[in-house]
């Protein structure tokens, strides 16, 4: 038994069939033209520095939830993975979940933004906006749904700011920093991140981008654009790979001192679960006393289920849910079957509370 | 009937794919009969698809050009594969002569590698299917190019002889040469350099150890993958192309991978490898500053501080502005309330005031709007807002 059921004649006709796909690919490489990202109509409500707030033009049909929802992305990727295509948008299917959505894109930092803290993004920027569409909408308190980093954010400024939060969402949001699958955590461990920030100022896109592909190197940077090729004679399906290829190294640099602060505190000593984390004041879990859902995907590579699942029983709330999505870091967002269940259960879940 | 020029470039690039497949078919011949000219090229399809790519590229619009260009990298391995897959087939027996013969190649090639030659896989007969081997080192080096005024695999440059003479001998040769005492009146300048080189030593040794280290996964996985493939040959399920080949070679060298950037090896082989780059960096600036004060120009220095005191002062004028807003506020609500002055109310009725939710909270009691939990533990913590 030979372990190659393979013949020269075989291969010229893979490479034929490899040479077409290429071929046709130019085709509608060539007529793919701009790719767009951020599809739903959307207006700017505040600014600052280089922040942005956005309310999404809601559908007029819609019976609408009287609570806004606000969307707090991460700061390491562009927020419009959250609405990237018609058919592929968390942000749509939450209109059409009746929600009113907000969503901050937190910009480009750039070297003059270097002293950032994370207590001015979340004890100042993101209390601002919060600020902001209470003010606009008469209310004492609003939703706030987190994701990734953005998620640990919307928990630390829950547990400072609860009398402000009536209901928490957390999508793929970390909160042990140090399970044993978390491959992230287990590099940064030994790297000195005071001589980081302090020889780099802003820590590139491109380093992260770096760290991010070197999770799975060899699909990432290698058999994912030979997968292409299966797709490449469907423009639709081009220009979505495309679009997303525009997302993954749209990384925008990230201001020192909140960098610094976040590998330290989260991933090295893990204080957000152990105690001891101080952004502003003490940040105690305890305190985030409102109702929350939080979703994870069972395939992140990214954040480990493990490390979202930590939540459980750490809260100060009595009214917790957990939703498992089984799918990746990316798909919770863009696949379709999370179009069909995400979005239409965070609207659920925030509907029957008000 | 009037072409458009879209589809004057469709017929092109139908035409190219007929000759073309012709061409691959006519050279399969003749490799197969082991017909060998000096005439021919090294690698053909490779090279015919690489100059396919390299005159239609410059037509390709701006935002579809990066990822094609990635997946030609990736199409030239692959029809690397399939040359060499046809002509090894002519010569050999049969199909596991063929395997044999590449593992064997590969693992001769990461035995005989060492720190200070070339990147790993170059040179290698096989090196379009292994040169996914180097992605996280070449990453790594475009990456350390962006923040360094110089290529990123300048460590090359390091070490011509290393693999000759053995790293140990030569870094101690140099490290004791940046060891000399200085002296004299540009000591301090002597002493800064002599660091940049040393630390520029600690660099190259930390890019090799990182290498070396994917030189023996590297080893290891190419054994895997023979066992691997010998167990589906017993199993009755024999490889059917060469896709599939390759998707195998991925899938078990990302396991691998994934195995092996989880061990404390490897943790300490990032840490050093980002610490060492970083180090050497901050020398460098160290130097430049010290040439832009000599020369009375802004120092990185310099700036930095001027950047952390602007938002320091930031901070604190929003903090004064909340405050500020705060009692505004407070104050509003308690004009409300006041009790009014006989000739008051006979001049106006008592205006009627909309208390907006922040002014309600102004107005009670407590003023901090910070959880009492928050507060309470925090005796510095006041009301940050």
């Amino acid at each position: 038994m030979t372990p190659f059921d393979l013949t020269p004649e075989a291969v010229v006709e893979e490479l034929t069939r490899y040479g077409q796909k290429l071929t046709h690919g130019m085709k509608n490489l060539m007529e793919v033209g701009e790719i767009s990202t951020g599809v739903t109509p959307k207006t700017a409500v505040y600014s600052e520095d280089k922040l942005t707030l956005f309310r999404f033009n809601p559908p007029a049909e819609t019976v609408q939830n009287k609570v806004p929802l606000l969307i707090v992305y991460a700061l390491v990727n562009r927020p419009y993975m959250t609405d990237i295509q018609e058919n592929r948008s968390t942000v749509k299917g939450l209109l059409d979940a009746g929600q009113d959505v907000y969503l901050i894109d937190w910009g480009y930092p750039d070297r003059a933004d270097r002293y950032l803290s994370l207590d001015d993004y979340i004890n100042g920027y993101l209390d601002r906006c919060v600020d902001v569409i209470r003010e606009r909408h008469h209310l004492d308190q609003i939703n706030l749904l987190g994701i990734c980093q953005g998620g640990t954010f919307s928990l630390c400024y829950s547990a400072l700011h609860p009398d402000k939060v009536k209901n928490l969402v957390t999508m793929v949001t970390p909160v042990d920093f140090q399970t044993p699958d978390n491959m992230l955590s287990h590099w940064v461990r030994e790297v000195d991140v005071d001589l980081l920030v302090d020889t780099l100022g802003n820590v590139p896109g491109e380093m992260l981008n770096w760290t991010f592909l070197n999770l799975k190197p060899y699909q990432l940077m290698g058999q994912k654009y030979l997968g292409l090729l299966d797709t490449l004679d469907d423009p639709a399906a081009l220009k979505n790979f495309l679009r997303m290829e525009k997302w993954i190294f749209d990384s925008p640099d990230q201001a020192g001192e909140a960098f610094r602060q976040f590998i330290k505190d989260f991933y090295q000593q893990n204080k957000l679960l152990k105690g001891g984390l101080q952004i502003g004041a003490p940040v105690n879990l305890k305190g985030v006393t409102m109702p929350v859902l939080n979703i994870f995907a069972e395939q992140d590579h990214l954040v480990p289920p493990d490390a979202s699942r930590a939540m459980r029983g750490k809260l100060g709330t009595r009214d917790y849910t957990e939703l498992s999505f089984p799918g990746g870091h990316i798909g919770i967002y863009v696949s379709g079957k999370a179009q069909k269940t995400v979005p239409p259960a965070i609207g659920k879940w925030l509907n029957e509370r008000g | 009937m009037r072409l458009s020029v879209t589809d004057t470039k469709n017929a092109w690039m139908e035409s190219w794919l007929e000759a073309q497949q012709s061409y691959w078919k006519s050279w399969a011949d003749l490799a197969r009969f082991g017909a060998k000219t000096p005439a021919m090229p090294k690698s053909p399809w490779a090279e015919g698809i690489d100059q396919w790519w390299q005159s239609l590229a410059p037509l390709a619009p701006p935002d579809g050009r990066a990822v094609f260009d990635k997946l030609m990298d990736m199409a030239k391995g692959y029809f690397g594969l399939a040359e060499r897959f046809v002509t090894d087939r002519a010569d050999k027996n049969d199909a596991m002569e063929v395997l044999n013969g590449w593992l064997e190649a590969m693992r001769q090639s990461w035995s005989a590698w060492r720190p200070g030659t070339a990147p790993l896989t170059a040179g290698n007969p096989l090196k379009d299917m292994m040169t996914f081997w180097d992605l996280p080192m070449d990453t790594w080096n475009r990456m350390a190019a962006n923040i360094m005024p110089m290529p990123g695999d300048f460590t090359q440059a390091f070490h011509p002889e290393g693999a000759a003479l053995g790293m140990g001998a030569l870094h101690e040769q140099m490290n004791r040469f940046l060891s000399i005492p200085a002296v004299g009146y540009t000591r301090e300048a002597q002493e800064q350099q002599q660091r940049l080189g040393q630390l520029a030593m600690d660099y190259a040794a930390a890019t090799q150890a990182y290498q070396m280290a994917f030189a023996k996964l590297a080893l290891e996985t190419t054994q895997k993958f023979q066992r691997a493939m010998l167990q589906e040959a017993e199993n009755g399920k024999p490889v059917g192309s060469l896709r599939e080949i390759y998707d195998r070679w991925v899938g078990l060298a990302e396991a691998a991978y994934a195995e092996f950037v989880m061990t404390d090896e490897y943790r300490a082989l990032y840490g050093r490898l980002v610490n060492s780059l970083l180090a050497l960096k901050a020398q460098m600036a160290r130097l430049v500053d010290e040439g832009l004060e000599a020369l009375h120009m802004p120092t990185h220095a310099e700036i930095s501080t001027l950047q952390r005191r602007q938002q320091e002062l930031r901070r604190e004028n929003l903090r004064l502005n909340k405050t500020l807003k705060g009692m505004q506020e407070q104050l509003t609500a308690l004009l409300a309330q006041a009790p009014q002055t006989p000739l008051e109310k006979s001049v106006k009725p008592a205006a009627k005031t909309i208390v907006k939710p922040a002014a309600k909270r102004a107005a009670a009691p407590k003023i901090a709007t910070r959880p009492a939990s928050a507060a309470s533990k925090s005796k510095s913590g006041g009301n940050k807002k």
